[in-house]
């Protein structure tokens, strides 16, 4: 396999773990205007509370699901006690959801430590596999499939689905879905915990592909996420998928080639978007 | 009418006076020391104030401009090996604040407002890591050690007289430019944007304008601080000093100039404090999880902060009719 073709598909797998966090962002934000600065910590403590699970059960399946739970549950706290009181107010939401990724990050210290933990990949995937007689690591794939499993679920539950009609409905005009007798309320709510969720979920698949994790892992991450969705369409789900592939390839190349300046490449990206296309590659001027 | 007690330069006089006598009751190197740093954040944070409070936009990466003053009298002095360019120094960093300034608003104000708190946090941690990568010109993630800086600031007293008239000075001219006509159409912006822009006022412009600002003034608190630490490392670009400016502003009261300064007192000693006493209780060392905790409270039940509230009370018990209202309806900017 030549280092192009791996190359790719790190990038690719980098992709897939950027999109399971850009995808929640990038809904709620679409859905009812809020930009969660703490997805990432969610993110993080999916991770953390997966590991946990994980070391004490030795079951990597109890511990995506035990991960992904937390997050739910985090996701829909927030949402109930710290972000609904404020709909309508941008700059108190902006500063709460802030407060939070304080707290959560803090959380995280005080509860596991400041320092790096180890997180092992589970034996059924370990090891490598060759792809044109070249070795690749299986948990790489693994997190392309699971990549690719979420885009399609989603996917589906947006275009075939009643929530899903209802979910775009609200993207478009939450009042006239309001008006038509739906609850609007009720769909934020599981919107913010499913994000919520996925960025857990996501924690916990990333958590043995970075080998470690440090209480800071959300908010790196969180800042892949936004760059994301910022030059894929904030609010538009293609959007998040391309944009995270977009970053997650080019920063797999610049991490190879020119490590030092991968993320200034990331941010001149999203500055030539904002010049060029300031709604997104793929986004609708409104 | 507005703000006749927190305004009232009789008010603010004493004030000073009672700071200016401080060094002549005590000699403590410690506590004036720690007064220079409440000054220096006092006037990074009312730069703080003049983005979140008077123009509404939230910014996620004020260090930028902070860590730029801090980097920009590191590097000259050290390099050039010249204390007195100290000055030079300063202005190469207000120049260069505005410049970033103008580049990162008209990158992400044009857009949406949410879009600039994602960019400036974006670009906060563009700076944090150039200044870890590029070590031959920052020093990479030892920083800067043994700046040199102008004998004069060595003595503790002078330079406590110098951070004194600094914030003094900064405080005057923010004063003077939120109740300019220029601020009152950031404050205009700030209650209702779509309204300012019908009226026929470029609201980006005043946007701008207001960032560039707010970037110069906290530039400069930024090169003062390396003057006061004598060593700048990459953590004057960190989260944590954007977090900084975020609770001494929240904490102290938003959108009131003095409360940020009143912010950087108590949040100042009460680090300090907790940090002393974390040696005895271990888990004092979160303490910024109480912080958060407390700006949480703040933003959700006080969203006027410190100074805000009490005045509130003040004006209340005086039982104008018009404070009230007045107050009610600056509860809403929050």
């Amino acid at each position: 396999m030549s280092l192009t073709l791996n190359l790719l598909l790190n990038g690719v797998a980098l992709g897939s773990l950027i999109f399971l966090i850009a995808v929640g962002l990038s809904l709620i934000f679409g859905l009812m205007g809020v930009l969660n600065f703490a997805h990432g910590a969610v993110f993080a403590w999916g991770a953390y509370v997966g590991l946990a699970v994980y070391n004490a059960t030795g079951s990597f399946l109890l511990g995506i699901l035990a991960g992904t739970v937390a997050g739910i549950v985090i996701g829909w706290i927030m949402e109930r006690l710290f972000v609904r009181p404020f709909y309508g107010n941008h700059v108190a939401q902006i500063l709460l959801t802030l407060g939070l990724m304080i707290i959560l990050t803090e959380g995280i210290k005080m509860v596991w430590g400041p320092n790096l933990l180890g997180f092992d990949k589970p034996a059924a995937l370990t090891g490598v596999v060759d792809i044109l007689s070249d070795p690749f690591p299986i948990y790489r794939i693994f997190t392309i499939g699971i990549g690719l499993l979420v885009l399609i679920g989603v996917h589906l539950l947006l275009t075939r689905t009643r929530y899903g009609i209802i979910i775009r409905a609200g993207v478009q005009d939450p009042e006239m879905v309001q008006a038509l007798g739906i609850n609007v309320r009720r769909v934020f709510s599981l919107v913010f915990a499913f994000g919520a969720g996925l960025a857990a979920f996501g924690g916990v698949v990333a958590g043995p592909s970075f080998g470690s994790l440090n209480p800071d892992l959300g908010m790196a991450n969180q800042l892949n996420a936004f760059i994301v969705i910022v030059i894929g369409g904030i609010g538009n789900f293609p959007g998040a998928a391309l944009g995270s592939l977009l970053i997650g390839i080019v920063q797999t190349f610049m991490a190879y080639y020119l490590p030092d300046v991968a993320m200034a490449i990331s941010v001149a990206m999203m500055a030539i978007v904002l010049i060029w296309k300031p709604e997104g590659i793929l986004g609708v001027r409104r | 009418m507005r703000a006749k007690l927190f305004n009232n330069n009789l008010w603010l006089g004493f004030v000073l006076v009672a700071l200016c006598l401080v060094p002549f009751v005590s000699s403590s190197k410690f506590l004036l020391t720690m007064l220079i740093s409440v000054f220096l954040m006092a006037v990074y944070s009312m730069s703080y104030d003049l983005l979140l409070g008077y123009t509404g936009i939230v910014s996620f990466g004020h260090t930028i401009f902070f860590g730029l003053g801090a980097y920009s009298v590191g590097i000259l002095l050290s390099k050039t090996k010249q204390p007195n360019l100290i000055w030079a120094a300063i202005l190469i960093a207000v120049v260069g604040a505005a410049v970033i300034a103008l580049i990162i608003g008209f990158l992400s104000l044009r857009v949406k407002d949410v879009y600039f708190s994602m960019i400036t946090l974006a670009f906060a941690q563009l700076f944090f890591i150039i200044s870890e990568k590029w070590s031959s010109f920052t020093g990479g993630g030892d920083g800067i050690a043994y700046v040199r800086v102008p004998t004069f600031f060595n003595d503790r007293v002078k330079f406590y007289f110098i951070a004194l008239a600094f914030l003094a000075v900064m405080y005057l001219f923010l004063r003077r430019v939120v109740n300019s006509p220029f601020g009152r159409t950031l404050q205009a912006i700030r209650e209702n944007e779509q309204r300012v822009e019908s009226l026929g006022y470029n609201v980006l412009r005043y946007k701008l304008a207001s960032l560039m600002i707010s970037g110069c003034v906290a530039a400069m608190a930024g090169g003062l601080w390396t003057v006061l630490q004598k060593y700048v490392n990459t953590n004057v670009f960190a989260m944590d000093r954007t977090i900084d400016a975020l609770l001494m502003t929240i904490v102290g009261g938003v959108g009131t100039l003095f409360g940020p300064i009143v912010g950087a007192g108590v949040i100042t000693f009460a680090h300090e404090w907790l940090s002393s006493l974390s040696t005895q209780y271990p888990f004092l060392e979160r303490w910024l999880l109480f912080f958060g905790i407390l700006y949480i409270v703040i933003v959700m039940f006080f969203p006027k902060g410190i100074l805000g509230t009490i005045r509130d009370k003040w004006r209340y018990k005086g039982g104008s009719r018009h404070a009230a209202s007045d107050s009610k309806r600056r509860e809403s900017v929050l």
